[in-house]
């Protein structure tokens, strides 16, 4: 397989993920170039009974600084904020986050279709927006909002999900910029520009 | 929104909701209450201009705008571990007060309000309490008013409860507070707390206060995140001024105060404190 890589400048990376994303992340998270400066918003699925701790536990291993933020904090270089339990997570035009406790979408709150969508909006052609392995169609529409603004899409390859619903879902969609396996999307994430 | 003829902006619709009506969203945070418009007007069938039209001439409508508008989720102790903080350490402080003067600001359906009065009544706190709780909405003050909630939608309410108040000894059961009719897919609050807020009809943003008395604790979660910085501030401010010194605000979990008002509060735990140092008016 090709070294995965690219030139394009971003201003922001959105990632969404459900069912058996968390090793995923994890493993982004954890190989990511200590220095990696680009912003990063998560949007996951969480287990209602599992509210907290997903932090912590991603924390652990990351080459980066987690925080799950307050409404309108500002969205720094070298942090990922990762939707807090139990609300929806929006990107806005003045480079903040904004959260909602407005009804679940695709039965999930956070929406990953809400943070996508609205990182599309916010930041159009400079936005790079990856969706992970998940049993629900949620983020597939938010994914294609990024495309339709010129942003930059990647969809986790079926074949590598535990769950291929909602990978299966964006492709249906639309055609993503890549498909790449977890292994792949670490190397282009690391051959960003900073 | 392509239409050719939709020749005016959200941002101007809102102004003539404001002129045309006793509400003003003006200074609600853009990007959620352009989404909460366009929610309406997919639900109505309606254009921009539509909505327009409807809104300068059915005030009934405008009452429904509002009520679409506004978000209304809210579940029985929301955020466990706050309620345990709650339970625990702010509310045993008020053993020896005569008055406890409680308020619920934009208290949607009632959920916390019954989750604080329950704890109150945990603690034997219930006779000296004053609890009043206002929201925008008169719909869901109704709701509010008469305690009945989904029951299979809702088991996370069971299972918040049981975290809360089914840890520790004395352990208290749900059915203490609450019948529940699984055939009817119901839960009701028990009369001898439903009968005891106060609940009122209450424009945050706009209207003056419906009560004269100062506050031990006012509980607004989850409200002000819908408002832009400036609006923030200004009710930040108004729950300031209501405050007895050393009275507790508190917001919800990822709602923050920043810039000015950081001095105004001293934060403990999940509480806001109002600080009793001497500050200048700005």
């Amino acid at each position: 397989m090709d070294y995965i890589k690219s030139d394009r400048n971003f201003k922001l990376i959105v990632l969404g993920g459900s069912a058996g994303s968390f090793s995923v992340v994890s493993k982004i998270l954890s190989q990511l170039k200590p220095d990696f400066k680009i912003p990063l918003v998560l949007s996951l699925h969480r287990l209602k009974h599992v509210r907290s701790g997903l932090v912590e536990s991603l924390s652990y291993k990351s080459a980066i600084e987690i925080i799950e933020p307050c409404d309108k904090d500002k969205i720094n270089n070298n942090f990922a904020y990762l939707a807090p339990s139990n609300y929806h997570l929006f990107v806005e035009f003045d480079g903040t986050l904004s959260l909602s406790t407005e009804e679940s979408n695709n039965h999930s709150r956070p929406s990953i279709d809400y943070t996508l969508s609205s990182a599309a909006y916010a930041y159009r052609d400079k936005t790079l927006g990856i969706l992970l392995t998940g049993a629900n169609r949620d983020g597939a529409q938010g994914l294609k909002d990024i495309a339709d603004h010129n942003g930059y899409t990647i969809v986790q390859d079926p074949k590598t999900c535990d769950i291929d619903t909602m990978p299966l879902a964006a492709l249906r969609l639309f055609t993503p910029n890549q498909i790449l396996t977890p292994d792949q999307i670490v190397q282009f994430l690391n051959s960003l520009p900073q | 929104m392509q239409n050719s003829e939709e020749d005016i902006t959200i941002k101007e619709y809102l102004q003539i909701l404001k002129d045309s009506s006793p509400y003003d969203f003006s200074e609600y945070s853009d990007n959620s209450i352009y989404r909460r418009i366009h929610k309406v007007m997919r639900d109505y069938r309606l254009s921009l201009n539509e909505l327009v039209a409807k809104t300068k001439s059915d005030q009934e409508f405008v009452e429904q705008i509002v009520e679409a508008v506004t978000v209304n989720t809210t579940e029985l102790f929301r955020d466990p571990s706050v309620w345990v903080y709650i339970l625990q350490k702010l509310l045993p402080q008020f053993k020896n007060n005569p008055n406890i003067n409680i308020w619920h600001a934009g208290c949607s359906s009632g959920q916390e309000v019954y989750s604080n009065l329950i704890l109150l009544d945990h603690l034997g706190l219930l006779k000296q309490s004053t609890v009043y709780a206002t929201d925008i909405s008169q719909k869901v003050l109704d709701q509010a008013k008469k305690g009945v909630y989904k029951y299979r939608f809702n088991l996370n309410y069971i299972e918040n409860f049981n975290q809360v108040l089914g840890v520790n000894e004395p352990k208290v059961d749900f059915s203490k507070y609450f019948d529940i009719n699984e055939s009817e897919d119901r839960i009701v609050v028990k009369d001898f707390l439903r009968t005891l807020p106060k609940f009122m009809k209450h424009d945050l943003v706009q209207e003056k206060l419906p009560f004269y008395n100062k506050f031990d604790i006012i509980f607004c979660r989850n409200v002000l995140i819908y408002f832009n910085s400036g609006l923030q501030s200004r009710i930040i401010q108004r729950f300031h001024d209501n405050l007895f010194p050393g009275g507790s605000m508190i917001l919800g979990t990822h709602e923050a105060i920043t810039g000015f008002f950081k001095t105004k509060f001293v934060k403990n735990g999940p509480v806001y404190l109002k600080s009793n140092v001497f500050h200048f008016k700005y």
